[in-house]
C-alpha cells in the first residue's frame, strides 16, 4: 500500500519519470561516452605516437651502412637487433615499414597472447610488413630503402666497431600530446560535475512536485526516516534500470564516433591505430553514474538540517550572495597566482562553486529590473520578465548547470581550435625545410656548406649546431646553468617566417647582429624578457648578447637558447649537426650524393619532412575529432537535459500561461509570448555562459599548460561558434515553446496548488 | 618503455598472425594443433623404409617441414641437488627446398624457415624458460652437421671437432648453461628403422636418439653459478606432419632407468571418441633397442596440477607388460610450463614402481 502511495505521483505525472529516467539514461550515456572516448584518445595518441616516436638504432663506427651481415653479427653477439626497412610500395605508393616479427620477439615482450595486445586491436599488416616483401625475398618488392638496425632499449652490451644512434621517425611530440590529455582529463572531470547538476535539478524538481503526497503519507503515520529510506530505494532501482541502458548506449555511440575517427586513422597509413575496437563494456563507468547519482539526489539526506523534500533544493543561494561573490574573487586569484596545479583547480573550482551560487539570483534580480523598467502600457513585457524572474529562480540548479556545460562546451571548443592551430604552426616552423640531412661525426660540415652554398638552383637551406651551453649568472643560487643551444647559419627564411610569441623590430636581423632568441620554457623559468643582456658560456667563450626574441617550442621541456651560428667561438663542440634544405631546382639524390662525395661516406641519413610533417599532423587532426565529439556529446546532454527541465517546468506554469488567453490574448499571441518567454531563458543562460567559457579557455591554456609543461598556448576566442552554440540553444527555446503550446491548445490548465514545484509563486 | 614493449608486441604477434604459412593451426612444429597434407604439399614425408643417413641427418633436412634437436637432462649440482635441463631447436620451413637448391642470398631477408629455439632450467621448484626466434638464411640461425652446429643468435650446439664432446652455450635473461656432452653409446634408431609412426594412418616422422649423454659444465641462476654433471638425453626428429587431425597432443617420456634400461615412449591423444596411438623403444644397458608398438603400452595420467596455462595430469601409470615394467611416472612439486608462443610442459621426472630412475616429460596440447 505505501509503496504504491509512494508511486502513485510517477502514476498520476509518468512523464516526470520519464524526464528523470531519461535524465538519468543520457547521462550516463554521456559520462560512458566520454569515459571511452577519452580512454580511446588516449590509446589512439599513445599508438599513434609510438608510430613515429623515437627509438634508437645501430650503426657503424666506420660510417658504412649496416647490412644484413650486421644483423647477423650482432644477433650472434647476443645483442637484440632488430631491421627496419622503410620504403614505398604499390601503385599508388604506399609507405611501408618492412620488419622480421621474429627477431623483434626479443624486443622484452611478454609472450604473444598476453592480454596487453588486446587494446590496440588489429594490425592489417600495413604499414608493418614482412620485410621480404620490400627486399625482394617474396619476390614482390619493388624498391629498397635503407636499412636500420633498431636495438632493444634494454641492451646496453654492444660490440666493438658498432655504435648507438638515435632513430626517429618524426618531431618529438609527447608533450604536446601530454598536455593536450591532461585537458582532457580535467575536462572530463568538468563534464561529469555538470552531469550530477543536471541529474540532481531534474530529480529535486520532480521531489519538489511531491511533496504534498509525501506530507499527506506523513500525516497517516509513516515515518520521515522511512520515506527517506524508500525514496533511496526507489531512486537505487531506477538509477539502477537506467544505468544499463546508458552504458550501452554510451558504447555504442562511442563506437560509432569512433568508427569514424577509426576509418580516417587507417587511411593514413593503411594501418588501424585506432584503439576503440573491442572495447569491454565500461561497467566502471555505469558504477561511476551509480554513485554520482546517488551521491548528488541524496547528499541532502545526510544533513540533518536539510531535510530533503521539506526544502527548496533548487535553491543553492541559502549563503548570502557576498559570501559567493568573494568565493569568485579568492578562486580567480588563486587561479592567477598558483604556483601548483592543485591549486588551480582548487581555484577553479571555487569560481564555479561561487558562479553557480550567484548566478540564479543574479539572473533573477536582473529580470526583475527589467520587468520594473517596463513602460505601464506593456503589461505583457512586465509579465514575461517577472515570470522570467521566476523561472531563474526556481530553475537555479538548471540554469547553473547549464551555464557550466555551455562554458565547457565553449572551452572544449577554442582548446582543440587552438591545439590544432598551434600544432600546425610548431610543426611547420620546426620542418620548414623540405629536406633534413644528418651531418655524419666523421665528416666536415664547413665542407658540406661550401658544397651546398655552390649548388646552383639551390634553395634555402641552413646549417644547424646543437650543444649544450652554461648561463653563469642566471641562477638565484649562484650556481651556473646548464642549457641546450640552437646554432643557426646563414638565418634565411626558412626561420624568419616563424611566429615568434615576443620579439623586437627586426628580429632576425638582430640576431645576426649579436642577439640571442630563448625558449618559452627558459624565458619563464628563469624571468627572461626582450632586450635583458644574457651572458652564455660557449666553449671556452663567454658572450652577451641581448634577448631579441622569444620562440614557442611544444616538444619538449627543455630550455634552448638560439643564436647565429656565425657568432659561434671555434671551439664549440657540436653534439649534433644536419643541414636543413629546400632543394630548389635540384634533385633529392643529386644533393645526397654531392654530400656524400664530399664527405666521402657511403651511408647519409636524409628524411622528408614533409612526409613527416603530413604524418604527424594527421594523426594529431584525427585525435582532435574525438574531442570534438566529447564536446558534441556534452552539448547533446545540456540541450537535452535544458529541454526537459524547461518542458516540465513550462508545464507547472501552464495555469498561468492559460491566463494570458482568459485576459483576450489570442492562442496566436500566447503562443508568442511563450516563445519569447522561452527565447530570453535560453538566451540568457547563453550569455552567462560566455564569459565563462572565455575563462575556462584562458585556465585551461594559460595556466594550466604553463605550469604543468613550462609552455602556454596561445589564447584565443571562436566568435562564430558562439553564435552556433546560441543559435542551438534559441532552437530549444523554440522547441519548449512549441510543445507547451501543444499542450496548451490540448488541455485546459487546473490552477496549480502552491506543491507545484514551487511554480506557484506569483 | 612499456608503449615501445606494447607496440613490439602487437608487431610480433599480428605479424605472426599475418604470415599465414606460420600460423593457422598448425603452431610451430606441431606444439599447437594438427593439420592435414593438402594433396599439392610438396614437402617430402618420411615413410618406412626410409634411410637414416650419417652424419646428415644432424644437419637440417630442407625439403621437409619441421625437424628439431631436442636435450633433456638430469644433472646433479655439486651439492647433490636434483637440475633438470632443456634446450630445444625447432625448424619449420614455409616452402620446401631441394637438396640441391641454393639458399637465397640473406640481404633479400628470405622467408622460407622459421627457427625457434627454447631453454629450461628447472631447479629448486623453479623453472625458468627462455624463446628465441628467427628467420632461416639469414645466417643468425640454423644447423650445419659438418662441423655440427646448430644456432640461434647466440645460443649454440657445436661440436668443436670430430669425435670431440659437444658444447651448449646458452645464455638467457639472468640466467644460462655451458655444458659439455660426451656420447657413450650408440645411436638408437626409434620404430622401423628411424621411421617413427605417429598414428595408425601411418603418419610419422623420422626419429633417432642419443640416449647416453654424460654431461658436465656450469649452470648460472639467480647469480649463482653451480658445477653440474649427469645424463643427458638428445633426439633428432624431422617430419612433414607430426599430428594428424583430430589429435590433439602429445605425452612423451625419455627414461633413464637405475638398472641401466632406457626407455622411450609417448601416446598421441586422440579427440574424445578416438583411439590414442602409443607407441616406444626399449633399450636394453647393452644398446639393443627394441621397438613397442600400440599394443605393447598402458599410458594413462592420473591426478590433475591445475595452473593458469593449463592443466596437465600429475603423474603417469606406464606399463610395459613384455618388459615386466609397471612403473609411476612424477613431475616434481611446481609448474613445468615452457610459457612461449605456444605453451607446453616440460619437466624432469622420477620413476617408481617395478623400477625406479629419473628421466623428462614433455606434454603437448595441454594450454588453455
Amino acid at each position: 500500500m505505501l509503496i504504491r502511495a509512494m508511486t502513485s505521483h510517477y502514476r498520476r505525472h509518468p512523464l516526470q519519470l520519464l524526464a528523470l529516467a531519461l535524465m538519468i539514461v543520457v547521462a550516463t550515456m554521456l559520462w560512458t561516452g566520454v569515459s571511452v572516448l577519452t580512454g580511446q584518445a588516449r590509446e589512439s595518441l599513445a599508438v599513434s605516437e609510438e608510430s613515429v616516436a623515437a627509438r634508437e638504432a645501430v650503426v657503424r663506427a666506420d660510417g658504412q651502412p649496416v647490412t644484413v651481415e650486421d644483423f647477423v653479427t650482432l644477433r650472434r653477439a647476443g645483442v637484440c637487433v632488430a631491421p627496419w626497412l622503410e620504403t614505398a610500395l604499390g601503385d599508388p605508393a604506399r609507405r611501408v615499414i618492412g620488419i622480421d616479427p621474429l627477431a623483434m620477439a626479443c624486443f622484452d615482450v611478454p609472450p604473444a597472447g598476453d592480454s596487453a595486445v588486446g587494446v590496440a586491436g588489429e594490425l592489417t599488416g600495413d604499414p608493418f610488413v614482412d620485410i621480404s616483401e620490400v627486399t625482394g625475398g617474396s619476390g614482390r618488392a619493388e624498391q629498397s630503402g635503407q636499412l636500420s638496425l633498431l636495438i632493444s632499449p634494454d641492451t646496453e652490451f654492444l660490440p666493438e666497431g658498432y655504435q648507438r644512434r638515435s632513430f626517429q621517425l618524426g618531431p618529438a611530440t609527447g608533450e604536446l600530446a601530454d598536455s593536450f590529455l591532461l585537458n582532457l582529463d580535467a575536462l572530463s572531470l568538468l563534464v561529469l560535475f555538470i552531469t550530477g547538476l543536471l541529474v540532481r535539478s531534474v530529480y529535486h524538481l520532480g521531489l519538489a512536485q511531491r511533496r504534498s503526497s509525501f506530507a499527506l503519507l506523513e500525516r497517516f503515520g509513516v515515518t520521515k526516516s522511512r520515506l527517506q529510506r524508500l525514496l533511496a530505494m526507489e531512486l537505487t532501482l531506477l538509477t539502477l534500470i537506467c544505468v544499463v541502458p546508458g552504458v550501452w548506449l554510451g558504447q555504442a555511440l562511442a563506437n560509432r564516433l569512433g568508427q569514424g575517427f577509426g576509418l580516417a586513422l587507417d587511411s593514413l597509413f593503411d594501418l588501424s591505430l585506432y584503439a576503440g575496437e573491442d572495447t569491454p563494456v565500461p561497467w566502471q563507468a555505469g558504477l561511476v553514474m551509480l554513485v554520482l547519482v546517488l551521491g548528488v539526489c541524496l547528499v541532502d539526506r545526510l544533513i540533518p538540517e536539510r531535510t530533503g523534500y521539506q526544502s527548496k533544493p533548487s535553491e543553492p543561494a541559502v549563503l548570502p550572495w557576498w559570501v559567493w561573490a568573494l568565493m569568485v574573487a579568492i578562486g580567480v586569484e588563486m587561479v592567477i597566482w598558483a604556483f601548483s596545479l592543485v591549486w588551480v583547480f582548487v581555484g577553479t573550482a571555487l569560481v564555479f562553486t561561487g558562479i553557480g551560487g550567484l548566478m540564479p539570483g543574479l539572473l533573477a534580480r536582473s529580470a526583475d529590473a527589467v520587468a520594473r523598467r517596463q513602460s505601464p502600457g506593456a503589461p505583457l513585457g512586465r509579465w514575461r520578465y517577472r515570470e522570467l524572474a521566476v523561472m531563474f529562480r526556481q530553475l537555479a540548479l538548471p540554469v547553473v548547470a547549464l551555464q557550466f556545460a555551455m562554458a565547457t562546451v565553449l572551452a572544449v571548443q577554442a582548446l582543440v581550435t587552438t591545439f590544432e592551430d598551434t600544432f600546425e604552426q610548431w610543426l611547420a616552423q620546426r620542418l620548414s625545410a623540405e629536406l633534413y640531412v644528418e651531418i655524419p661525426e666523421s665528416a666536415s660540415a664547413e665542407g658540406g656548406s661550401r658544397t651546398l652554398a655552390d649548388l646552383n638552383g639551390l634553395g634555402d637551406w641552413h646549417h644547424v649546431r646543437r650543444g649544450k651551453v652554461q648561463l653563469p649568472d642566471i641562477n638565484a643560487e649562484g650556481e651556473p646553468v646548464t642549457t641546450d643551444l640552437m646554432a643557426l647559419s646563414p638565418i634565411t627564411s626558412l626561420v624568419t617566417d616563424w611566429t615568434l610569441l615576443e620579439s623586437v623590430e627586426e628580429p632576425w636581423t638582430a640576431l645576426s647582429s649579436g642577439g640571442v632568441m630563448v625558449n618559452e620554457q627558459l624565458a619563464r623559468r628563469q624571468g627572461l624578457s626582450l632586450g635583458q643582456r644574457l651572458t652564455v658560456g660557449i666553449g671556452s667563450a663567454s658572450l652577451t648578447m641581448p634577448v631579441v626574441g622569444v620562440y614557442a617550442d611544444y616538444g619538449r621541456p627543455a630550455a634552448e637558447l638560439l643564436i647565429d651560428g656565425a657568432g659561434l667561438p671555434d671551439d664549440f663542440t657540436p653534439s649534433f649537426q644536419s643541414f636543413s634544405v629546400n632543394p630548389g631546382e635540384r634533385s633529392v639524390k643529386d644533393i645526397g650524393q654531392r654530400l656524400k662525395d664530399e664527405w666521402q661516406v657511403a651511408d647519409l641519413v636524409i628524411r622528408d619532412n614533409a612526409s613527416i610533417q603530413a604524418l604527424a599532423s594527421q594523426v594529431f587532426q584525427q585525435t582532435f575529432l574525438l574531442t570534438r565529439a566529447i564536446s558534441v556529446l556534452t552539448l547533446v546532454l545540456a540541450s537535452l537535459s535544458l529541454l526537459v527541465m524547461g518542458w516540465v517546468f513550462f508545464s507547472t506554469r501552464s495555469w498561468y500561461f492559460h491566463l494570458l488567453g482568459i485576459w483576450g490574448l489570442q492562442p496566436d499571441a500566447v503562443r508568442a509570448q511563450l516563445r519569447r518567454l522561452a527565447l530570453l531563458l535560453t538566451s540568457g543562460v547563453t550569455l552567462v555562459a560566455l564569459p565563462l567559457g572565455v575563462w575556462l579557455t584562458w585556465v585551461l591554456v594559460s595556466r594550466i599548460n604553463p605550469l604543468a609543461f613550462g609552455w602556454s598556448l596561445p589564447m584565443a576566442v571562436y566568435p562564430g561558434f558562439w553564435v552556433e552554440l546560441g543559435v542551438v540553444m534559441a532552437l530549444i527555446g523554440l522547441v519548449i515553446a512549441w510543445l507547451i503550446g501543444r499542450q496548451l491548445n490540448g488541455q485546459v490548465s487546473l490552477r496549480p496548488g502552491a506543491s507545484l514545484a514551487g511554480g506557484g509563486e506569483r | 618503455m612499456s608503449k615501445i614493449r606494447t607496440l613490439m608486441l602487437l608487431v610480433i604477434t599480428l605479424m605472426l598472425a599475418a604470415c599465414s604459412e606460420l600460423s593457422g593451426n598448425q603452431g610451430f612444429a606441431g606444439l599447437a594443433a594438427s593439420v592435414d597434407n593438402t594433396s599439392d604439399d610438396e614437402f617430402l614425408q618420411p615413410g618406412p623404409g626410409d634411410p637414416l643417413t650419417f652424419p646428415g641427418d644432424f644437419g637440417p633436412h630442407p625439403q621437409h617441414r619441421i625437424e628439431w634437436w631436442y636435450l633433456t637432462a638430469n644433472l646433479e649440482t655439486a651439492e647433490g641437488e636434483p637440475l633438470g635441463l632443456q634446450w630445444t631447436q625447432f625448424r619449420q620451413a614455409i616452402k620446401p627446398r631441394p637438396a640441391d637448391a641454393v639458399a637465397p642470398p640473406p640481404e633479400n631477408w628470405p622467408l622460407e624457415a622459421a627457427w625457434m629455439a627454447h631453454a629450461a632450467v628447472s631447479f629448486d621448484g623453479q623453472h625458468q624458460f627462455a624463446e628465441r626466434l628467427a628467420r632461416g638464411d639469414v645466417g643468425h640461425a640454423g644447423a650445419t652437421f659438418a662441423p655440427l652446429q646448430v644456432w640461434l643468435d647466440d645460443w649454440l650446439l657445436s661440436e668443436p671437432s670430430t669425435g670431440e664432446p659437444w658444447r651448449l652455450t646458452v645464455e638467457a635473461d639472468g640466467w644460462g648453461y655451458d655444458l659439455q656432452l660426451a656420447n657413450t653409446s650408440e645411436r638408437v634408431a626409434h620404430g622401423d628403422n628411424g621411421f617413427s609412426a605417429k598414428s595408425f594412418d601411418g603418419q610419422g616422422s623420422m626419429y633417432f636418439s642419443l640416449t647416453d649423454l654424460d654431461i658436465s659444465g656450469t649452470v648460472t641462476m639467480d647469480g649463482t653459478t653451480h658445477q653440474v654433471r649427469g645424463k643427458g638425453w638428445f633426439d633428432r626428429e624431422w617430419s612433414s606432419q607430426l599430428l594428424k587431425t583430430g589429435q590433439q597432443g602429445w605425452d612423451w617420456f625419455a627414461l633413464h632407468l637405475d638398472d641401466g634400461h632406457k626407455l622411450m615412449a609417448f601416446r598421441l591423444r586422440e579427440d574424445e571418441g578416438g583411439r590414442d596411438f602409443r607407441s616406444g623403444t626399449w633399450i636394453a644397458p647393452d644398446g639393443t633397442a627394441t621397438s613397442l608398438g600400440p599394443d605393447q603400452i598402458e599410458l594413462s595420467g592420473e591426478g590433475w596440477r591445475e595452473s593458469e596455462t593449463g592443466r596437465v595430469p600429475e603423474r603417469f601409470r606406464l606399463q610395459i607388460p613384455d618388459a615386466e615394467l609397471d612403473i609411476e611416472v612424477v613431475a616434481p612439486e611446481g609448474q613445468y610450463w615452457n610459457a612461449g608462443l605456444y605453451p607446453y610442459w616440460e619437466s624432469p621426472v622420477t620413476v617408481e614402481g617395478s623400477h625406479t630412475g629419473v628421466g623428462y616429460m614433455e606434454l603437448t596440447g595441454y594450454s588453455k
